[in-house]
């Protein structure tokens, strides 16, 4: 085994896009190791963070629903969102987890459309919230 | 030409041969990358004394864009007798006794390029205001095209309200497509809905796919001498290549200049000039946020493709991970009301 998946995946990478893209013979073949190659960069990425951000996601889920049970209680969902903040992820694999976070990012679509109209403030917490969840997923590679 | 493409190669010119009447030999045959929508190949055959090169271009087993080729077949032979620049169309074949799955034939546009990395990457300015500048005025050109007198209206259906038709359309595609919760696009969809445009004075055909990558040009004078990839065209509102165009996904990680090559501001401005059209702010600020959404919306599709389709081509993955990424980016930056406009410029 070995114990850096996400160093051996961007090594992997630059393999492919140094020492084995130039050997092929085809343009198209030549594309697609690049394309592999940038891939192969952002799983390395994605595997280290993914189920840090995926658990940081569904605390501030859990955090935004607390909030609005406690200013909004009568808010369309609460049932939903009361349900998810006293839940948790099966597990710790990544599908488990995915699947705990999918329920909160439903329950987070209706809550955004309620206070959009009925609670702007919040609204814009939910907007934070986005903006922090797309930063933390955010692929830093050169896609060619 | 790599020996697996060999097969391919004499179902092709088996096909030219007999649709020609005449004997065909092959020259070359390579497949081009990039072509997220079709598989496309370079031929050269031997016909009759002379070399012709010619593109042929195959669907594919699954598509990063479900598209209609007879309606884009048909989009090059109009914009073509307009004597608009594109490839000129030779054959569309449906038939799939010939390669399988139909494919089209269309001349080649030869010495030209796709990839402005070398223009953008100019120490000097000039090639790129060139360029940029044959980009958007070809673009304005196409917004003043007369769409009863190209044709367009016999095969294309023609919207009462072309913001609300698009919109609904991608944001069906987002809805059957997406594989996990949305909350970006869903809020992005919910802004459109609420900030509608009036129906569009003046309708236009649109390319649907008017970018950097999807045209041929000539890199000594910087002439664009074909517009490519017509399978999204529709009729609708000319604000809408417009704002595709300058999206900051097709200048990433640049912001300051659209495509790369000059100031949102100059690109608008050629468009104004070629097309005889002032930009109504107000509007193009929907169709702005709408290009941000309709690629969105394209790449949760491809990655739809991707895990549930045939077809295992890399730029779907690359659509679903690193795209996806970047769109979701730029829509949190467009529409957050408190946005930093990092990603994007402040809307108008």
């Amino acid at each position: 085994m070995i114990p850096k998946p996400a160093q051996a995946l961007a090594d992997l990478a630059l393999k492919l896009a140094t020492g084995i893209a130039p050997e092929t013979a085809s343009a198209y073949a030549q594309a697609n190791t690049g394309m592999i190659s940038a891939l192969l960069l952002a799983l390395a990425q994605d595997s280290e963070r993914a189920a840090a951000n995926r658990l940081d996601d569904i605390a501030d889920m859990k955090h935004l629903f607390s909030d609005a049970a406690r200013l909004f209680p009568s808010a369309a969902g609460a049932d939903a969102r009361a349900a998810f903040c006293a839940d948790a992820p099966a597990g710790y694999r990544i599908s488990e987890l995915d699947a705990f976070h999918a329920r909160g990012m439903v329950a987070l679509i209706d809550l955004h459309a309620w206070s959009e109209r009925h609670a702007p403030p919040l609204a814009q917490r939910i907007w934070d919230f986005l903006r922090a969840h797309t930063e933390r997923n955010r692929f830093d590679v050169a896609a060619p | 030409m790599h020996p697996s493409l060999k097969p391919l190669g004499d179902r092709i010119i088996a096909y030219l041969a007999e649709r020609w009447s005449l004997p065909v030999a092959l020259a070359t045959l390579e497949q081009i990358p990039g072509g997220a929508s079709r598989e496309t190949y370079r031929v050269r055959v031997s016909v009759a004394g002379e070399t012709r090169g010619l593109i042929v271009r195959r669907d594919p087993k699954t598509s990063l864009i479900d598209t209609e080729r007879a309606l884009e077949y048909q989009t090059y032979e109009a914009v073509h007798g307009a004597g608009y620049p594109v490839p000129e169309p030779l054959f569309l074949e449906e038939d799939p006794r010939f390669l399988e799955r139909p494919f089209s034939v269309m001349a080649e546009i030869p010495g030209c390029e796709t990839q402005v990395a070398g223009v953008r990457a100019d120490a000097t300015e000039d090639r790129r205001e060139r360029l940029g500048a044959n980009m958007w005025m070809l673009l304005g050109e196409l917004a003043a095209l007369d769409i009863d007198a190209l044709g367009v209206t016999r095969f294309m259906p023609v919207p009462q309200h072309a913001a609300a038709r698009e919109l609904e359309y991608w944001a069906r595609v987002i809805e059957t497509d997406a594989q996990h919760p949305q909350p970006v696009a869903m809020a992005t969809i919910r802004w459109l809905r609420e900030h509608l445009p009036p129906p569009s004075k003046r309708l236009a055909l649109v390319h649907g796919d008017y970018r950097t990558g999807n045209f041929l040009f000539t890199p000594d004078d910087c002439v664009i001498r074909g517009v490519l990839d017509w399978e999204m065209a529709h009729i609708g509102d000319p604000l809408e290549d417009l704002a595709w165009s300058l999206d900051p996904l097709w200048c990433w990680p640049e912001r300051e200049r659209a495509g790369g090559l000059v100031s949102r501001e100059a690109a608008i401005r050629f468009w104004e000039q070629a097309s005889g059209f002032t930009v109504d702010r107000a509007a193009f600020r929907w169709w702005q946020v709408f290009a941000s959404l309709k690629a969105l919306a394209i790449w949760i599709s491809s990655t739809e493709d991707f895990l549930n389709g045939e077809t295992k081509e890399p730029i779907l993955a690359m659509a679903g991970w690193i795209m996806t990424d970047r769109q979701n980016r730029i829509l949190v930056d467009r529409l957050h009301p408190a946005s930093a406009h990092v990603y994007t410029e402040p809307l108008a």
